[in-house]
């Protein structure tokens, strides 16, 4: 038992990871927070729900909600950060962000209800079992988190081995210098927003699928969270978000077995809160460079 | 009618200003809604469940969150810029939960039974507050606030204690916003702490930005024009928060100092600036 809750965890810690990859991704090359994150990882669900509707094949839905979100990455990037590029705009980049993703709230409520929306596969995906060393596993869980463990791997080389990655850590280290070096500063930054955009509708597709409904309000609980993961990991550090959503997973796993379910949403801030008086700048973080580490 | 504009948006003038106090130390807090969340909570266990009149009350809860602002406030002014701004957003969110979680005061039902705030309590808080922050614009402590928000470093080395200074204006913003909270609780008369969740803090804070925070005016415009706005667009009724939205993000992408920015620097100024310094940036 304890140990299947364990396996939960990290299946829960994966999907926090994957959003807070995207939002320290972002913070690590603009220096700016996106508030509206959460809410395209909200949409993933959504619009895997509208493409299987439309009678799409469940890939080629996740292939949809990938790009989709992606594109709507890039356009929260154009408008909600494009304008505010000076170093101490990060508040007013925060806010407009925030205010994109209350229209989205509100533009996603209208056309799919304020209530959950259930999201059914067909055949046995979401109820099939598979027992390994007499343990049984949800074959969907486990999928979800191979699946979210290899998009992090893909980040992981994409980041340090191509030379899209050396331009993101290029601009992330001094957008000036790598201007100076013929690098398209805004192009990188629209590709960094698809990236990370794409990775939080998968996200969100993977919660709407395991739960089995796509909700309106994921963005403001389960988005948030990655947030207070993303400074736990240490801002602009991968690996540190990788390794913040597992053990917050893992840990609100844990305080359900324990009967502390009610607590686990103030938990992951007091943990962050916690490790921040520790190391002020997460557990991977430093002060004094800024970069995006892998 | 015109009672509930009077105290919403006095209320929420209150509340710009306990950011913008903040803010004049150079951090920005989240948190303000989760202290005015205490300050609606203790002042009405104070009158309900005390019979303690309302003014004493809330000045009590004042205190109250002030002190729990400090106690808070010491260790997470350690950190900086990002991090302290989600340290904040940790802080509204736990004292939601928290308080959720007290039966004595309702749990999520909320708690009720307030009663007693006129529209006179709320215009005397914003003309009190209101004077206020203009002696201190004119008091020495301004410029200390200001060395401080400038460049820590600087402000040390002129033996000012950067910590205390922000300490204090923490605390203060975190007394501020619990009056307000208290006085917005005793006119609705039931409270939730759905009410007070972390979307309540970020506007609070957007009230001040959109407004301009660098000069004490700004936030009160930006607060009037945030409470005001949702009524004029009612007509609109079904699609109120999208052009809520809308509307925010037009003022931000217009306006992105505030709208009430005084000691904007013009494009002119700017362009006349850099020339200066190049000019005496070149080698002779």
């Amino acid at each position: 038992m304890l140990v299947e809750q364990v396996i939960n965890g990290v299946v829960l810690g994966s999907m926090y990871a994957l959003i807070a990859q995207g939002y320290t991704l972002v913070f690590g090359v603009l220096d700016k927070l996106n508030f509206a994150h959460g809410e395209i990882f909200m949409l993933g669900g959504f619009i895997c729900l509208a493409s299987i509707a439309l009678g799409a094949s469940l890939p080629i839905s996740i292939l949809v909600t990938a790009i989709v979100s992606g594109v709507l990455g890039l356009m929260v990037e154009f408008v909600g950060f494009r304008k505010f590029h000076s170093p101490d705009a990060h508040i007013t980049a925060a806010l407009s962000s925030f205010a994109i993703g209350l229209v989205i709230i509100d533009l996603s409520q209208k056309v799919w209800g304020a209530e959950p929306v259930a999201l059914t596969l067909p055949g046995t995906l979401q109820t099939a079992t598979i027992s390994i060393a007499g343990l049984t596993v949800v074959v969907l869980r486990l999928t979800i988190l191979v699946i979210s463990l290899l998009l992090m791997l893909v980040l992981y080389v994409v980041v340090t081995k191509t030379t899209l990655g050396r331009r993101i850590r290029a601009v992330a280290e001094s957008p000036t210098k790598a201007a100076l070096f013929g690098i398209n500063v805004t192009r990188v930054n629209q590709q960094v927003f698809f990236i990370a955009s794409a990775m939080a509708g998968l996200a969100g597709l993977a919660l709407a699928v395991r739960t089995g409904y796509a909700s309106t309000d994921v963005g403001f609980t389960f988005g948030l969270k990655a947030l207070a993961i993303m400074a736990i990991g240490g801002m602009g550090d991968l690996r540190g978000a990788l390794i913040g959503g597992l053990l917050v997973g893992v840990l609100e796993a844990l305080a359900f077995q324990w009967g502390l379910g009610q607590l686990a949403d103030v938990f992951v801030w007091l943990f962050m809160i916690a490790i921040l008086l520790v190391r002020p700048a997460g557990l991977f973080g430093t002060l004094v460079s800024k970069e995006i580490r892998a | 009618m015109i009672q509930d504009y009077v105290v919403f948006v006095g209320v929420n003038i209150v509340l710009a200003w306990s950011v913008y106090v903040v803010l004049l130390a150079g951090s920005l807090s989240f948190a303000n809604g989760g202290f005015m969340a205490i300050g609606a909570y203790v002042s009405g266990v104070l009158t309900v469940k005390f019979g303690v009149p309302l003014v004493f009350a809330t000045t009590i809860a004042g205190v109250v969150a002030g002190a729990i602002g400090v106690l808070v406030g010491f260790p997470a002014l350690r950190t900086r810029g990002i991090y302290l701004m989600l340290v904040t957003v940790g802080i509204a969110v736990s004292v939601k939960a928290v308080i959720e979680s007290i039966d004595y005061v309702g749990g999520i039902q909320g708690f009720g039974g307030m009663v007693g705030t006129t529209e006179w309590h709320v215009v005397a808080l914003v003309v009190l507050v209101g004077c206020g922050l203009w002696f201190l614009s004119k008091s020495p402590l301004q410029r200390i606030l200001d060395a401080v928000r400038e460049d820590e470093l600087v402000a040390a080395s002129l033996g000012i204690n950067p910590v205390y200074v922000k300490l204090v204006c923490f605390g203060a913003g975190a007394f501020l916003a619990a009056v307000a909270g208290g006085f917005y609780a005793h006119y609705l008369i039931h409270v939730t702490p759905d009410q007070f969740g972390i979307v309540l803090s970020v506007f609070i804070v957007l009230y001040a930005v959109l407004g301009g925070t660098n000069n004490m005016w700004g936030p009160p415009i930006g607060a009037t024009i945030m409470t005001l706005i949702p009524e004029f667009v009612r007509s609109l009724e079904s699609w109120r928060p999208t052009a809520f939205g809308i509307i925010i993000l037009g003022l931000l992408l217009i306006r992105p100092d505030g709208l009430l920015a005084f000691r904007h620097v013009t494009t002119r100024a700017k362009g006349v600036l850099a020339t200066s310094l190049s000019d005496g940036a070149k080698p002779d």
